[in-house]
């Protein structure tokens, strides 16, 4: 069966569209993410800059879908400005999801947050913690729907 | 403290990036169904109105959040209809894959009228083209409920900005409105997913339809079991 000019192209195009989903959308699949922190055990920690932050989430379990608190604790250095936390999924764009910290006692951050569940049932997300004039860090974990 | 106009800005903002980065992905199956049962129609007013229709739900889910200040107490109490439009649209799929391929004898979904030959028939014609134009209205205000992760995290915002606000009518005004722009944002993607599943411009259609209505029923069904275990 000889396919015309028009068959082949519409061909390439779906192929070049499948392409692009199976290596953006699904990508986190295809690269497996480290989850490196368990939130529902207890507080989570990293090192910015020479200080050392701890993540902590509650209530627990974490779940989805539910209002949260995110409390942050320095151990060290003290950040000058307020940090604050983005909410995402690895390999996934969620939209901008900041939860904000505000002072709540020496070297103590806290701030209200959602995660919100993602009808591919993926479960793995990520807290981005920054740090202005420190640096970022990162702590990745799974959530319970 | 972002001031309300760049608040508007940073959703619609967020809305093109997401709808590029992940509605093409998770929602462009669903747009490009509805494109290839057009089958050769424009596309342009039917993918038009879904939008609209979409993005008036999210004015109304924006609205409520605003007045409420309450993310989670609202997404709980729509939680099983959410669900239940997640099984809809993977029923409504399944049909839409049978019936443009011709195995099931509904015609074309939404895209069902005749080639008629005399002055009434025409006319008839066209009234029934309009009414099937039409549909895609009500049809993008249901989708609009379906769960999705970004329409969630603009959702958030809007609470937000309703917790904020000095009054539940002014509340409900901003997040309204940060819905609507969020909703804008996506539009660009989800149409050019529509354009480019439409086949108007392809002359051997029939082989690619009956491949795409047995995709269209794998999606289906795929749908309304994510649907279920939602």
């Amino acid at each position: 069966m000889k396919l015309n000019l028009k068959v082949k192209l519409f061909v390439a195009i779906l192929c070049l569209i499948t392409f692009a989903i199976c290596t953006t959308a699904s990508s986190t699949e295809s690269k497996p993410v480290r989850i490196d922190c368990d939130v529902h055990a207890g507080p989570c920690s990293a090192n910015i800059s020479g200080a050392k932050v701890s993540l902590e989430i509650e209530p627990k379990p974490v779940e989805a879908m539910k209002d949260l608190i995110f409390t942050v604790t320095f151990v060290g250095e003290k950040p000058v400005t307020n940090p604050y936390i983005d909410l995402g999924m690895p390999g996934m764009n969620m939209g901008r999801n900041r939860v904000i910290l505000k002072p709540a006692g020496e070297s103590l951050y806290r701030g209200e947050g959602v995660i919100v569940r993602c009808p591919s049932g993926r479960r793995t997300w990520k807290a981005t913690l920054t740090v202005p004039e420190m640096g970022v860090a990162e702590f990745v974990f799974d959530v319970v729907y | 403290m972002l001031s309300t106009e760049t608040i508007y800005f940073v959703i619609f903002s967020s809305g093109l990036a997401v709808g590029f980065g992940h509605c093409i992905g998770m929602c462009g199956p669903i747009v490009a169904s509805l494109s290839l049962n057009l089958k050769g129609r424009s596309v342009l007013a039917p993918h038009l109105l879904y939008n609209v229709g979409r993005i008036t739900t999210y004015g109304l889910l924006g609205g409520i959040m605003g007045a409420t200040g309450s993310f989670t107490s609202v997404t709980a109490g729509i939680a099983s209809l959410q669900k239940g439009v997640m099984v809809f649209t993977g029923i409504l799929i399944i049909i839409m894959g049978l019936a443009m391929a011709g195995w099931i004898p509904l015609g074309s979904i939404f895209g069902d009228y005749y080639n008629p030959g005399g002055l009434l028939s025409r006319t008839f014609g066209k009234l029934s083209k309009t009414r099937s134009t039409a549909t895609y209205y009500p049809l993008g205000m249901l989708l609009g409920l379906l769960p999705c992760g970004p329409v969630y995290t603009a959702l958030i915002a809007a609470a937000r900005a309703g917790m904020e606000a000095p009054s539940s009518l002014r509340g409900s005004l901003i997040g309204s409105g940060l819905m609507l722009s969020f909703g804008l944002g996506t539009v660009p993607s989800l149409l050019l997913v529509a354009k480019l599943a439409d086949l108007g411009w392809l002359k051997r259609r029939d082989i690619i339809y009956k491949v795409s209505s047995v995709i269209m029923v794998i999606l289906g069904v795929y749908f309304m079991v994510k649907g279920i275990r939602y």
